[in-house]
């Protein structure tokens, strides 16, 4: 089985709550253990959302970064049920 | 002739159509326009009694009533369901084989709550998202259950009707109390959000209620399979519970035929304008309510008030005027929170929820809504929802600019604001 990790990216900008959490769940459900997702939210709560998911859930934060006009936000996914 | 067809007839469909019937009555009897409404069925539920069906004991038939004796007077209900969209030859086909030509098009077809799209989630939960028949299941085996742990758990996000999986909860924990067995169960509501409620102004509502009721909230559970025969659900995080009765969200999609005509994003919904509400790259085309792809609530308020827009901006197309309207996201969800006491998630694109506190009246407002739905679908009681509402819409030139309600000619109206 071929296990090439993925990365992707899932633009929710111009998204309100519960928009990017939303998003970043989609993405999750068809992830795979290894993959990288970044985020991009203009949201605030993304930040606070997001780190408290990844703290629950077992999977990593790699990185929040402010940009310009929005945030970047970088997970790996090292905790999900197969 | 300007021909204008309408597919789907539940509320945006039909109050779309009978808002166009309304406003260009003159036109459709000296026959230059046609308003043709596209459905499935003859019988059109009041959705939220849905919930009243499921915990309360309501019949289904209070909920129903016949399509054709809902529509104005120079609507056309075309009771057979759209199979195929055509943007290129600007046509709907429908299932028996029917081809309608358009000049405009309203695609208001819904979204479609569908539990095969979580395994064992159609086997091993009950639902109130798919129809009359399936909450009664519900109260059905309510009658039975003696006692253990019921679930309410969320299986997929967006759904129809924000609230509701909260408003399950507070009517369970109503009911045990009433049938004196609230010791004898206890109640656990699972969500993938990272609150009982996704806007966090509203959670704060929820929060201390659910907690004095006693009820069991988890955080960030992302379902991901039903095993019926352990009576077990689990999460993609890793987490398991069990369950003695499961009472579920299932995961929503777009309407078929908006997935067969491949008019759709990866979810069957219709990318849409979030302001004028035409469907992307198309001229004549828009979409309302929950088969669109707007970060809204889906529920029919928000089909209702974008109704508006969409009948004022296809009359002005007809009558060749630029006066366009964009809906400004409002969004209104009544949530029971039991004792006879609701609140109403209101808000705008550029508002989020703000603070509630729940009241007996917005309870009652809530009830009265039940009744007067039908006659709301014929746009009778649009000057009222002006000013319940607010402002909901905005002409484009302007939006940036007026605070200003505005008001349609005739019977036909609304405004707008968003939420979560």
């Amino acid at each position: 089985m071929s296990t090439v990790e993925q990365h992707k990216v899932i633009d929710s900008r111009g998204s309100f709550c519960p928009g990017p959490i939303t998003d970043l769940f989609k993405a999750y459900r068809s992830a795979q253990l290894g993959d990288i997702i970044e985020l991009l939210a203009t949201d605030p709560a993304a930040k606070a959302d997001v780190t408290a998911w990844t703290q629950k859930s077992g999977n990593e934060l790699l990185d929040i970064v402010d940009e310009q006009g929005y945030i970047r936000i970088l997970i790996k996914v090292t905790k999900k049920r197969s | 002739m300007q021909r204008v067809v309408v597919v789907g007839s539940g509320d945006g469909g039909t109050f779309t159509a009978n808002l166009l019937a309304s406003e260009l009555r003159d036109e459709i009897r000296g026959g230059s326009v046609s308003i043709q409404l596209v459905g499935e069925h003859l019988h059109h539920p009041f959705q939220p009694g849905n919930l009243d069906i499921a915990f309360k004991g309501a019949s289904p038939d209070k909920y129903v009533k016949e399509e054709p004796k809902l529509l104005r007077k120079g609507v056309e209900f075309v009771q057979d369901p759209a199979a195929r969209i055509d943007f290129g030859t600007k046509s709907v086909t429908t299932k028996s084989g029917k081809v309608l030509i358009y000049d405009y098009l309203v695609i208001a077809t819904g979204a479609v709550a569908d539990p095969s799209k979580v395994p064992g989630l159609a086997e091993g939960a009950m639902n109130f998202h798919t129809g009359g028949k399936d909450s009664q299941r519900i109260w059905e085996s309510l009658q039975n259950f003696k006692g253990g742990t019921v679930v309410v758990a969320v299986a997929g996000t967006p759904h129809k009707c924000p609230p509701s999986p909260n408003e399950a909860a507070f009517m369970l924990d109503e009911f045990f109390h009433k049938r004196e067995m609230r010791d004898k169960v206890k109640i656990r509501f699972l969500t993938p959000y990272p609150r009982p409620y996704p806007a966090e102004k509203i959670s704060h509502v929820v929060e201390p209620l659910f907690q004095e009721k006693g009820i069991e909230v988890t955080t960030f559970f992302n379902v991901d399979y039903v095993d019926p025969a352990a009576r077990k659900i689990y999460s993609l995080e890793g987490e398991t519970f069990d369950y003695d009765m499961l009472i579920a969200i299932p995961p929503h999609h777009g309407a078929d035929v908006i997935i067969q005509s491949g008019i759709g994003d990866q979810d069957g919904y219709v990318p849409t304008d979030k302001g004028t509400m035409k469907v992307k790259g198309q001229d004549c085309v828009y979409a309302i309510g929950d088969a669109t792809d707007i970060p809204v609530s889906k529920s029919g308020v928000v089909a209702h008030l974008q109704s508006v827009v969409v009948a004022h901006n296809v009359i002005s197309g007809i009558h060749e005027t630029q006066d366009i309207l964009e809906y400004n996201g409002r969004i209104n969800c009544p949530m029971e929170v039991g004792q006879r006491r609701a609140i109403f998630v209101s808000a705008t694109y550029t508002s989020p929820p703000t603070d509630q506190t729940p009241s007996m009246v917005k309870y009652i407002m809530k009830r009265s809504f039940a009744m007067i739905y039908w006659r709301a679908l014929n746009g009778s009681l649009e000057k009222v929802f002006d000013v319940f509402f607010g402002q909901t819409r905005f002409p484009v030139a302007k939006q940036e600019t007026t605070e200003k309600p505005l008001v349609m000619v005739t019977a036909p109206q609304s405004g707008g604001k968003q939420n979560a």
